[in-house]
């Protein structure tokens, strides 16, 4: 009877599996046949020709400062940013109240990330002043920028219910299409998503030819054998952007950073919330308090989200900058919180797959508990109650 | 095995006997199965099973990452983005082997805690305590080698930090330190021995299991009363047991499913609420991370490594002893070993002669005092240095030490122990009174 008992917890076990597997296989086909949303290309034309972001920065580099200052800023980075985290702390106004200031200093930021490769020397002073701020950061900045932030900030963040959070969470497809746009339109200037593989794109929705044609007309990627660059295609990734003023890939950047601590460094906080890090680029990318200033040459940022306060990357969403093909709204925020749900797809692409898994697997060893719990009462009951028990 | 008289296998068939004259495998794994087992065994008796099946787990899916990933500097961390987004299942079995670990290490530390409670580690058990000893050191340096593979930030100066403590040992420090990283910083070859190590050691953690088990199949369990089992006769020892197979493997089952079961649902829906974000960026010897945080489970023993430092009346004391040879650095790393050291030492400590904590009233509450003390170690190992959390990691570091140093030897001394039952057939028919009086 016991044996009977077990064996069919077993098999039960066993057929539930495979049977989840199955399953699994059929969502995955789910998705990547489902029909492609009205709006084909997430591209934009102006950014079709874009050259390489490696070789303009470094013409770039040329017209600007000589080196020597670039060392001397690089090495006076790390006590400017770690004087400026009692800064923040007193300093932490709230973002709406200071986006108004954050649009008018910002205003010229993105036009000039845009067109940055084509013609940066023509710009007009400001933005070429701008430039030149990122490029002396060069590399060390944006490590720094890495180190001082992995997930330990002080700032506040605020939780933002995520259409894929929580165990049943899924990602918005919709609203990762529209992040792939920012990412498109102004990201992709200064970072590159080098993990991503255009083909996962039909993760978002896409048909596998609008994929095609996305990563034809938008990105070039290095070919080794052609010894040249060529048109991106499905099989390729998005290119890394590396060089002097380039800011961190993003491909881990959702994964990379944590927007919740404590309370009191036990963690407990993302437990609930989740580990932040999608509410963490949404904060930095609305954080910008408009104040900015030049140490040692280069210019900083205020940002209340950024550890420390103070980041090299200058502030670049605006209410409207980027037009949506399903009229989302558009404003500084929502752009905010598009991007940083499209970065948690580009880091974490088999969520959905993982906790579809995740269910299955805790549904079945329910099961298997609750057989198990039961033969193992009835196993026991004549040692301890000196009787069999019927079930 | 020797030990308890249970019934041996017979070979029944002619097959069988043949079999057994050239190989008594079958002999083995009946004996090993059909071991008697004390029925008083309580719940805190099943994380050995929990334990074996954490080694599984992470032998067959770490044999498995092996195939998909490149111990390389310049490829490590995109390899393990090509186990995470293009090899199937990959996502799912990266995240089980890396909250693998952590199962691994909470169920060592039940385990380890209640043979502290109980008393395990007395005599006649000490090997068995030993060889755990040695495995639960084995597990660290398995944990800690893993960690660097994915090279993240935090494997890079998890990795520059942990060695640096070897750097502390005088004289031949710096010596071992360049050994160790086959070069003068963490760097390829560091990464290719410590991938070759992390291969290595989990099956030293196998053989070191068979050998526990082994040692504790001689003696026999120890139980909740901490009274031996009677083995005067067959019969008289099936009075204290029952066989193993069934009624302990199906009971040990079916905790472990419950115990997969929180498993599971980690993995599936918050895979990287233990990790550290940082090991999100790929590893950069140019940019030192703001606060380098070691593994949860690393994280008591890492308290007590910082809880030494220079202020300290008596690192001072020996460091003037000694001449500067033992400075802060080095009695922090002599402390961290120490503290594990005097573990292994608890059956040598204990002067009690009761074996059980459950009949040893003042020792429930010094033990409760070490579980808390280990809880609050593992908090403020992960918080900065300042006031006043260098106080209380001073505090949890000596109350560790003086639990087994100056406690364990006093409390046999002066404690009133009370009286255990005499025999275990007697604590489980006061558990369970229709409990027949001979077990068939």
């Amino acid at each position: 009877m016991i044996r009977k008992l077990t064996l069919t917890a077993i098999t039960a076990f066993a057929l539930g599996l495979s049977g989840a597997v199955a399953q699994d296989d059929t969502t995955t086909d789910e998705t990547t046949t489902e029909e492609p949303q009205a709006d084909a290309a997430p591209a934009e034309e102006t950014t079709t020709e874009e050259a390489p972001a490696e070789e303009t920065v470094t013409e770039d580099a040329t017209d600007e400062e000589p080196a020597a200052t670039e060392e001397a800023a690089t090495e006076e980075e790390a006590p400017a940013e770690e004087t400026a985290t009692e800064e923040t702390a007193t300093e932490e106004a709230p973002a709406e109240e200071e986006a108004v200031t954050e649009e008018a200093t910002t205003e010229e930021a993105p036009a000039e990330e845009e067109t940055a490769s084509e013609e940066a020397a023509s710009e007009e002073p400001a933005a070429e002043e701008g430039m030149a701020s990122e490029e002396e950061h060069g590399d060390a900045a944006a490590d720094e920028e890495h180190a001082d932030a992995g997930g330990h900030g002080s700032a506040h963040i605020e939780d933002i219910a995520f259409s894929f959070e929580g165990p049943f969470g899924t990602y918005d497809q919709a609203q990762l299409q529209r992040g792939l746009k920012v990412y498109t339109e102004v990201c992709r200037a200064c970072h590159g998503l080098q993990y991503v593989p255009f083909r996962t794109l039909t993760d978002l929705g896409y048909s596998e030819d609008e994929v095609r044609a996305f990563a034809a007309e938008n990105f070039e990627v290095f070919d080794a054998e052609l010894d040249d660059y060529r048109a991106a295609l499905p099989r390729d990734n998005f290119p890394a952007v590396s060089g002097e003023g380039m800011g961190p890939d993003l491909s881990l950047m959702a994964k990379a950073r944590a927007g919740f601590h404590g309370p009191a460094g036990t963690g407990l906080a993302q437990l609930f919330k989740g580990m932040g890090g999608a509410e963490y680029i949404t904060a930095f990318l609305t954080g910008f308090t408009g104040e900015e200033r030049e140490v040692a040459g280069q210019y900083l940022y205020e940002n209340t989200a950024f550890d420390g306060g103070w980041v090299s990357m200058p502030p670049q969403l605006v209410d409207g900058l980027v037009e949506f093909d399903d009229e989302h709204a558009n404003d500084a925020h929502h752009i905010a919180e598009d991007t940083a749900a499209f970065l948690m797809w580009t880091a974490e692409p088999k969520m959905m797959q993982r906790k579809h898994v995740g269910f299955v697997g805790v549904i079945m060893l329910i099961i298997l508990a609750t057989m198990l719990y039961l033969t193992n009462k009835k196993l026991w009951a004549p040692h301890k109650y000196g009787k069999d028990l019927d079930l | 095995m020797a030990g308890i008289p249970h019934d041996h296998y017979e070979p029944k068939s002619g097959f069988e006997k043949w079999t057994h004259k050239r190989l008594p495998i079958v002999s083995l794994i009946y004996d090993t199965l059909m071991i008697p087992t004390p029925k008083n065994l309580n719940w805190w008796w099943i994380w050995g099973i929990v334990l074996a099946f954490c080694l599984v787990l992470q032998i067959v899916t770490g044999v498995i990452l092996v195939m998909h990933y490149t111990p390389h500097v310049d490829m490590a961390f995109a390899s393990i983005e090509h186990i995470m987004r293009d090899v199937n299942g990959g996502f799912f079995l990266r995240y089980m082997h890396a909250n693998g670990a952590s199962l691994f290490f909470v169920a060592v530390y039940i385990h380890m805690f209640r043979g502290l409670f109980y008393g395990s580690y007395k005599a006649p058990r000490e090997i068995t305590w030993i060889i755990g000893m040695l495995i639960y050191l084995a597990m660290m340096a398995t944990g800690f080698l893993g960690y660097v593979l994915p090279w993240g930030q935090m494997s890079f100066w998890g990795a520059t930090v942990i060695t640096g403590l070897f750097g502390a040992i005088p004289f031949i420090g710096e010596g071992i330190q360049t050994w160790l990283l086959g070069g003068p910083a963490v760097g390829n070859a560091t990464l290719n021995r410590f991938f070759s190590l992390h291969y290595l050691l989990p099956f030293v953690i196998a053989a070191l299991v068979i050998v526990h088990i082994w040692a504790f199949h001689t003696t026999g369990n120890n139980n909740p009363t901490g009274v031996e089992v009677r083995r005067g006769s067959k019969e008289e020892a099936k009075k204290d047991t029952l066989p193993f197979w069934p009624y302990f493997v199906i009971k040990d089952l079916f905790a472990l499913v419950l115990v997969l079961l929180v498993f599971w649902a980690v993995v599936g829906f918050m895979p990287n609420y233990l990790g550290h974000p940082d090991n999100y960026i790929e590893a950069n010897p140019l940019a030192t991370p703001a606060h380098i945080v070691p593994e949860w489970y690393y994280l008591p023993f890492y308290a007590i490594l910082r809880a030494f430092t220079a202020d300290v009346w008596a690192v001072q004391l020996v460091s003037w002893v000694t001449g500067g040879i033992i400075d802060a650095k080095f009695f922090g790393v002599l402390a961290m070993f120490g503290a594990i050291f005097v573990m292994a030492l608890a059956p040598w400590l204990d002067t009690s002669s009761v074996r059980s904590g459950k009949y040893r009233p003042a020792f429930k509450w010094w033990f409760r005092l070490l579980v808390i003390d280990f809880i609050v170690l593992m908090w403020v190992g992960a918080r900065d240095t300042n006031f006043p959390h260098d106080w209380i990691s001073l505090i949890g570091a000596t109350y560790w030490f003086a639990y087994f140093l100056v406690i364990l030897p006093l409390l046999g001394v002066f404690e009133k122990p009370e009286t255990p039952p005499a025999t275990i057939e007697e604590d489980f028919k006061h558990h369970y009174p229709d409990a027949p009086s001979a077990a068939e």
